[in-house]
This record gives structure tokens, sequence and C-alpha cells, in this order.
């Protein structure tokens, strides 16, 4: 009737387990919950229909990973009009008080605000999904080298900005 | 890695927060039966905008209840992530008629026997552990922060319609379509309805609609200099001696409501300009830009700059601008959370914190009505002292299950308070009626 194919075997499984990790990596790309959950949505829909080849390759979450990294690619492209990128960065000590519960994560977002999307891609699959450097290459058909450069252009970049430094020596409280 | 890469690595895990909630495989099935029927509509075609509150709008609709909210949300996703969409995703009456071909909005004789809610005159339902009394009275998903009180009725943008809510039933009453625009709540002047029916290239649209029947009565074009927000957040505000002000790019325009003309435009010199607000005695005219956590403050008869205050270091994301007699009162978030802060005497860097502001990617957007400051939200609802930004009541709204509840548009209006109410995880939304203590 709706056109969709039967629920694969193990798809409900792979969603439980792996869903608040796939999310989690969606709002550091895009810096809310309703994107991220778009994302991850977006990705599982496009994995659903070729699921059983996925596992047979062993590879469904990288699967998944690389839609997702393509499809918020393609929204940056496109007409990504979000949040503004701020080049001012919150001053955790000064105003750490006011906005304490949020400060972290907006210095957080505020940095990654200021890569290029396929920066914040690398960070993203490299440092927080823990991909190696060829499994990032093939999530976003580039060389490895390609790869590398991202990734030092953005440490690069996220060293400069002002309360990431704090937040990564362990300093404030998620 | 390096010792710097563990670090970063380290750190991405430690502050990226726990998701509000897990997807689930029947939210991939409906996004999968959304593509298959092709429902919707087509990328691209939702106008701009803030993307922010739409996605917000939607946020927790899979299910019964909205599953067509959220089908026909579908399509809209993946142009929509974080761009702006202006379209409003309700299905309030779409049992009843097809979006679109709605009441008339010139018939004057709109009547209450012709609402087009199916849903509106159930009994009223004690929701939210029934804190401040809630009740549930008008079951309908509006786009949030639109909930507006005035002459002696509630208004409110739902499904691109503006309606017309009778406070005492909770029945829609009368709707107009007003297209596709932000979600900016309605002003009310005299009686007159004003709402932002378009806000993109080179012009910002105000119409106006008589708050009784909501024939259309004006409609004002307002000039863009320089160029719109991307992310505007209360752009239209209305003052003592009853002129409008509407925020369009850099400038901000003074409209007479009566004569439908924009007498004045106020520049600005911090760029684009993403909220407005008017003190209470008409005096001082606020705005927020996009440049930087900042807040300057215009005469409105003359234009002159009076003052100008930021707080550097602070995300610019910043607005929904109230202004009282004791300073003014705004939002900032990033991401899932807002919060709301006053400034006395609208200087940024006496500012404090009020509330507890929401999560679940929804709105905590001050308002001023009935002579209380009202702070919603996901956490706890308040009210506060307009001239000394002290909170004089505060509640907890409890969760259903572990699901964020949202009470939000506190409104104040015939003796009587309303709210806009939200639980994802019971699929309820709607106007509800709150009782407050010493507020």
């Amino acid at each position: 009737m709706d056109g969709r194919p039967p629920e694969p075997d193990g798809f409900r499984d792979f969603v439980e387990a792996r869903s608040n990790a796939l999310l989690r990596s969606g709002w550091l790309l895009t810096g809310d919950w309703p994107s991220a959950e778009d994302l991850v949505q977006t990705a599982l829909a496009a994995a659903w229909p070729r699921w059983d080849n996925l596992t047979r390759q062993d590879a469904p979450e990288l699967y998944v990973r690389k839609i997702m990294v393509n499809t918020y690619l393609r929204w940056r492209q496109r007409r990504w009009t979000g949040e503004v990128a701020t080049g001012r960065l919150p001053e955790l000590q000064a105003y750490g008080d006011v906005f304490a519960q949020v400060d972290a994560r907006q210095a957080l977002i505020a940095a990654l605000d200021r890569l290029p999307a396929r920066q914040r891609a690398v960070v993203v699959l490299r440092y927080f999904a823990d991909q190696t450097e060829s499994q990032t290459a093939e999530a976003m058909g580039c060389s490895v080298g390609t790869v590398k450069s991202h990734a030092s252009k953005a440490l690069a970049r996220l060293r400069g900005a002002p309360g990431l430094a704090e937040l990564m020596t362990g300093g404030v409280v998620s | 890695m390096t010792t710097e890469e563990r670090q970063l690595s380290d750190m991405l895990r430690r502050v990226t927060p726990e998701p509000p909630r897990r997807v689930t495989v029947e939210d991939v099935a409906l996004r999968l039966a959304g593509q298959a029927t092709g429902s919707g509509g087509s990328p691209g075609s939702e106008g701009s905008g803030p993307g922010r509150r739409e996605r917000q709008a939607r946020r927790g609709s899979a299910g019964r209840r909205w599953a067509p909210v959220l089908a026909a949300a579908s399509v809209f996703v993946v142009a929509g992530a974080s761009a702006g969409i202006a379209v409003a995703l309700t299905s309030h009456h779409g049992s009843s008629s097809p979006s679109g071909t709605g009441m008339n909005s010139a018939s004057p004789s709109a009547s209450p026997s012709a609402s087009p809610s199916a849903s509106a005159s159930a009994p009223a339902e004690r929701v939210a552990d029934g804190i401040w009394g809630a009740e549930l009275i008008d079951r309908e998903m509006l786009t949030q922060d639109t909930l507006t009180g005035g002459a002696s009725s509630l208004y409110a943008i739902a499904g691109g319609d503006l309606e017309r809510i009778d406070p005492a039933t909770g029945d829609v009453v009368t709707f107009a379509p007003v297209g596709a625009s932000i979600a900016n709540p309605p002003v009310v002047t005299g009686n007159t309805v004003w709402v932002v029916s378009s806000y993109a290239g080179n012009s910002v649209v105000l119409q106006g609609y008589d708050a009784k029947t909501l024939a259309q009565l004006a409609s004002v074009t307002v000039p863009v200099s320089g160029q719109l927000p991307a992310a505007p957040e209360g752009v239209l505000a209305s003052g003592s001696g009853g002129y409008l002000y509407v925020a369009a790019g850099s400038s901000v325009a003074v409209v007479n409501p009566s004569t439908h003309q924009v007498i004045k435009q106020i520049s600005s010199s911090a760029g684009p300009v993403t909220s407005v607000a008017v003190s209470p005695d008409g005096s001082k005219l606020y705005a927020s830009t996009t440049s930087s956590f900042d807040l300057a403050t215009y005469n409105p008869a003359t234009g002159a700059e009076l003052g100008f205050s930021a707080v550097p270091g602070l995300a610019n994301t910043e607005g929904n601008l109230v202004a009282t007699s004791g300073g003014v009162w705004g939002t900032s978030g990033v991401g899932m959370t807002e919060l709301t802060w006053f400034a006395p005497d609208a200087e940024l860097p006496r500012m404090v914190r009020v509330g507890a502001g929401t999560g679940a990617g929804l709105d905590s957007v001050p308002t001023y009505s009935g002579g209380t400051v009202w702070i919603g939200g996901s956490h706890t609802l308040e009210c506060a002292d307009p001239a000394t930004g002290q909170v004089l009541a505060s509640v907890t709204i409890p969760t259903d299950g572990s699901v964020l509840e949202y009470f939000g548009s506190v409104t104040f209006t015939g003796g009587r308070a309303y709210a806009y109410y939200q639980d994802p995880r019971s699929q309820q939304s709607g106007v509800v009626t709150l009782t407050p203590p010493q507020c």
C-alpha cells in the first residue's frame, strides 16, 4: 500500500542499539536535535531497502554514517541558513554562572560552526565516530590524503576557538 | 592519534549530550511511507525564514494523531534541515476541509457554527498534572510562539492560517489563510490583527485582519534595506500610540496602522535586525541584530540611537525581545536549548537568566501580558515582575514518562491566562487555560 518493503531482519536491533550514537553524531554535525533526527531518519530510510546487502558486507553502520554525512553536506551546499556561525564565542569564565548548563555545548557547536562543512564532517567521523582515515575517506568520497588535510586544518581552526581549549583539557562539566 | 586528537575525541564524547529521544523503526517506516506516496510537497517550495521553529513544531509528531503531519513533513526535511521553512505543518482542519479552501477570509458572516475545527469542541481536559490548573481547551498543533491574546479573543497561526479562537470554549471561530510566512506572533492593535505574511527577498509584507471576522483589511509592503537576517525572531511589535514596528533588514520601519503607510525607517548601524520591541511608554525602540549579542535603543519618533550594549563572547543568537518598564527580555539559544534572559535598563552586561529554559528543540519565548512577564519552556513555567525581573511564581513542568512537556506563549485575555501546550508522548497539543497564583 505504501510501497515500502517489509522490515528487514536485524534492522530493529540496529536502530535500537545505534540510534543514540547516530543522533549524537547528527547533533555534532547540525547543532540541534531536530536536524539530527532528520539526518538519522534519512540515512536509516536509505539503508532499509538494501539492509540485507549491507549486513552481508558487515557494514551497515558505515553506510548509515556515509548517508548522514553526505546528506549533511548536501544540505549545507544547498541552503544552509540555520544558526549563524558567530566568530564570537562564549567566554566561559565570565558568563559561566549565567548560562552554565549550555555553555559547554554552545561553545562546542559555535566552534564547529566555524568549520567548513567537510572539515566538520571529518571531525565527527574521525574523532567522534572513531572511524579510520580510510573509512572516513570512503564515506566522503575522497582520498585519505584529503581526509588528513581536512583533519589538520580543522584542528588548527579549533585550536583558535576560544573556550575550546578549556573544554579539551576537561575544565567544564558537560 | 596525537595527544591533541585524543583530547578532541574525549571532549566530543564528554560534551555531546544524550538525545532527548531515540529514533525508532516506526519513525523510519513513516519516513519511507511519506517518500513512497510523495505526500507533502516538493523540496524548496516552502519559502524562506527561520527553520528552527517549524522543525520544532514537527517534533515528536510520530504516531496516530500526528502521523499526517509527519508524512507531510518528511519531504520538507531534506531542504529544510536548518534552512528556513515558513509553512506551518498541521492538519488542524485537514479532515473537514482541504487546506486553502477554508472559510473565505473576506466573509464578514463567519460564525461559530461554521467552525472549521472538528476537534475543538471536546470538553476541557486536565493536563500536565494540572499545574497552575492547566486544562486543554483546544486541540491543535499551532505554529509555536504564535498564540496571542487581544480584543477578547485568542489568535494563533496554524497550518498557514490565522485563527481566531474563542477563549471560553477553545473553538476556532474563524480563520483566514495568511500564506507561508515566518512564525511571528500576530500583533493586535485596536480592532486589527497584524501578521507578517511574507518575509523574503526585497520586501516584508504585513497584513491586517478584522479582529472579529478576520476579513482582510490591509496589506502593507515594507521595503527591505540590505538583507533580511537568516533567523528572524520577533520582527513585529506595536507600541503605545498604535504604531507598528517591523524589522526589515538593516532598518526598522514604523507603520501607521490606520493609513497603512510606512512613516519612517530607522536604520540599524549594527546590521540586519532580528527582533524588535517597544517600551510600554512608547519612548524606546529596542532592536537586536545578527552581528553580535547586542541590543540597540532608538527613539522611535526621531530614529536617533539612544544606546547600545553588547555582550562580547556570547553567540549572537539573541532574539524574541520583550520590553517592560524595567528593561528588556529576550532569548538566547543554540541547538536544542533556549534560555530566557532579562537585561535591566536594556543593559545586556547586567543580564540575568530567568526560568529554566527548554530542551527538545522547543522555544522559551518570554511574553508580556496582563501586567506580568511569562516564561514558559519545558522545565518550568514562571511569571516575573516586569519592573525588577524578579520571579513571582514558578512551577515545575512534569514530564510524560521521560518526555518533556511544553508550555509557551502565555497570554492573558478576558481575565484568564492561556498558553500553548504540547506533550509529544501523548500526542496532545493545543491551548490550555491556566490559573496561575500570585502572578
